[in-house]
């Protein structure tokens, strides 16, 4: 084969430096690591229980023994997630003692007016969608949300993995009130990552961020806005931006 | 020596008297109307005329001395004797006197041989005492496990409910223990002091002839079903100012569901989550306002602490009790529910909506693009 058979390279056109964005760390990326493993099976391990009385569960849960370990697992995987949260929150304390705790993740008017805008662009009563600082509200109600649940479902689990221990300090109607959160709340947390977050970072556009820890200047412009101006100084819509920012 | 020819008119009169006697033995054998001395039978005068002796005894090989004086009442109250079930029926190897050599050494043996004699009419209910925890007992080797004759007697059989109270003095007389607990107990002082037939009796709980061992991992999770017999039956409860609720709510607690998936999958593996005896008692269960209760709140802790040792007095609160939940009585259940009652349709519905809305727009806007 001569050279002149080659194929001409199709990427003859001029290269354009594409600048990419640290948007975690690494740190930050092993917590949402520890997050979706410890999280999955305290679901699946979970759900089993909370449907002690159906034939599917019984079928899974078939000896007292697969009952024992479907527990042994249920714990192990809680501690895991209840490191992962005791690190989160250290690590938020140190950094808000050195006053370098960010500010991006908190909720701020801003994000109901974005909200309220993002409703009317929905609804087709505007053709302009908001402008995002670094973490846009859908993001911050996903952290939230999470924040809330996985903190209710961290309490509520300790009360009933020590209920004799936890009633020697607390009145013994937590118990129960546990019971009935932990069961509601592991339902509700896992309907709404489905919906919400995978929705969000699977289907309306894949955003492998969390894992790779960058996002590129494309998406910095698109989706981020306002944060590409305030890292760069420059505008961040592009001719070919569509749907975009203004 | 004097040959007698014997007339056509003698032997006549011989055949019809044989006859005539014949036809009598056996109208008398039949029918049973009570006789004006009180016994039904030819057969009875004919044994009572040794036995109704009151000093009639005889020494057995053991050397146990035993009387053989059969009351003439005794045989008039039955329930056989009326009925023409005469002593043979039972004594099948007796016909008259004398009678033939006695075949066992002791008096229990004596009623272990007789009592045999009970299947050939009471077939069914002799076989389910062959599957019973009595039969089981005597098979291990205590012949004092009783047979039909211990508890409904021998020549003085009886209805054995006439009253119902019976029963349990019946049972009584071996369970002596349980039976003073029972007549302690609500249902057992009811059925002494009123009769109540609302209340169960031994047989109610264990069965009748078939009585199984109670202390199996079965029995213990089949306990909640056989207390709600009568506990879920609304109409029953509503005379005693009871909650029919107790047993479904039960069932929705933990102790409740851990016990009905053994009950469903693993009957025969013992398992410890509470079931009803195990708070409110067996044989002596009381009400609960009664403050020897097991589960009066004065002694509720040292319940709970059977099981779960060590506990604070904060733990009974944990236990929600047959109750439904209420603001006033569980207020941190009752706020978590009201909760996640609002919560979670609220945020299920603005996450679908919301997505669905954005799956909408992205869709118009794709076609919009296509378009010319």
């Amino acid at each position: 084969m001569s050279a002149a058979d080659q194929p001409v390279n199709q990427n003859s056109a001029p290269v354009r430096i594409e600048r990419v964005f640290q948007r975690f760390t690494l740190g930050q990326r092993w917590e949402h690591l520890i997050l979706i493993v410890s999280f999955t099976i305290l679901f699946l391990t979970g759900i089993p229980q909370k449907y002690r009385s159906t034939e599917w569960s019984q079928w899974l849960l078939s000896t007292p023994q697969r009952v024992y370990w479907v527990r042994q697992i249920h714990h192990t995987a809680a501690l895991l997630l209840t490191a992962g949260v005791l690190y989160h929150l250290g690590n938020a304390l140190v950094l808000l003692a050195r006053r370098r705790l960010s500010s991006d993740m908190f909720p701020t008017f801003q994000d109901v007016r974005d909200a309220w805008q993002m409703l009317r662009y929905l609804l087709f009563l505007t053709r302009e969608k908001p402008a995002f600082g670094k973490y846009n509200f859908e993001q911050k109600f996903t952290y939230w949300f999470l924040f809330f649940g996985l903190g209710i479902m961290v309490v509520s689990g300790f009360i009933l993995w020590f209920p004799e221990v936890v009633t020697r300090f607390l009145p013994g109607g937590i118990v129960p009130a546990a019971f009935l959160a932990h069961s509601n709340e592991a339902v509700i947390a896992a309907i709404f990552i489905v919906i919400w977050h995978f929705f969000h970072v699977h289907f309306q556009r894949l955003n492998l961020s969390m894992f790779t820890g960058k996002l590129s200047e494309e998406e910095m412009r698109l989706y981020h806005a306002n944060e590409f101006e305030r890292l760069t100084g420059e505008k961040a819509d592009l001719d070919e931006t569509k749907g975009g920012s203004q | 020596m004097q040959k007698i020819k014997l007339p056509a008119l003698a032997a006549g009169l011989i055949a019809s008297a044989l006859a005539l006697s014949w036809a009598l033995l056996v109208l008398i054998v039949s029918v049973r109307p009570a006789q004006a001395d009180g016994l039904a039978q030819e057969t009875e005068k004919y044994c009572l005329s040794c036995h109704g002796n009151p000093d009639l005894k005889m020494t057995l090989p053991s050397g146990e001395q035993v009387s053989l004086y059969i009351s003439a009442e005794d045989l008039q109250h039955s329930v056989h004797s009326p009925a023409g079930i005469e002593c043979e029926a039972c004594h099948t190897e007796i016909k008259t006197y004398p009678h033939p050599p006695i075949t066992y050494t002791t008096r229990r043996e004596m009623a272990r041989t007789y009592y045999l004699a009970c299947q050939k009419c009471h077939s069914s209910n002799y076989a389910k005492t062959q599957d019973s925890m009595h039969a089981q007992a005597a098979a291990a080797g205590n012949l004092d496990a009783p047979v039909c004759t211990d508890c409904h007697g021998a020549h003085n059989v009886r209805p054995p409910d006439e009253p119902r109270a019976l029963i349990s003095t019946t049972c009584g007389k071996c369970h002596t223990q349980i039976n003073q607990d029972y007549v302690q107990s609500v249902h057992g002082g009811d059925l002494l002091t009123q009769d109540n037939p609302d209340v169960p009796v031994c047989t109610d709980c264990h069965g009748v002839h078939n009585i199984q061992d109670p202390r199996t991992a079965q029995f213990r999770v089949e306990t909640p079903d056989l207390c709600a017999r009568c506990h879920a039956d609304a109409e029953r409860m509503s005379k005693y100012g009871l909650s029919a609720d107790v047993y479904g709510l039960y069932n929705l607690s933990w102790h409740g569901v851990d016990v009905a998936v053994y009950k469903a999958k693993w009957p025969t593996i013992w398992h410890e989550s509470a079931v009803c005896t195990d708070c409110h008692g067996i044989h002596n269960i009381r009400r609960t306002s009664d403050p020897a209760s097991k589960v009066n709140p004065a002694n509720l802790l040292s319940t709970c602490q059977e099981c779960h040792p060590g506990v604070g007095a904060n733990w009974t609160a944990a236990w929600i009790g047959h109750n439904r939940i209420d603001p006033q009585r569980t207020p941190f259940l009752y706020y978590t529910e009201v909760f996640y009652r609002s919560l979670t349709p609220i945020v299920l519905w603005a996450s679908i909506l919301y997505v669905a809305l954005q799956i909408l727009h992205a869709a118009v806007e794709r076609v919009r693009r296509s378009l010319p």
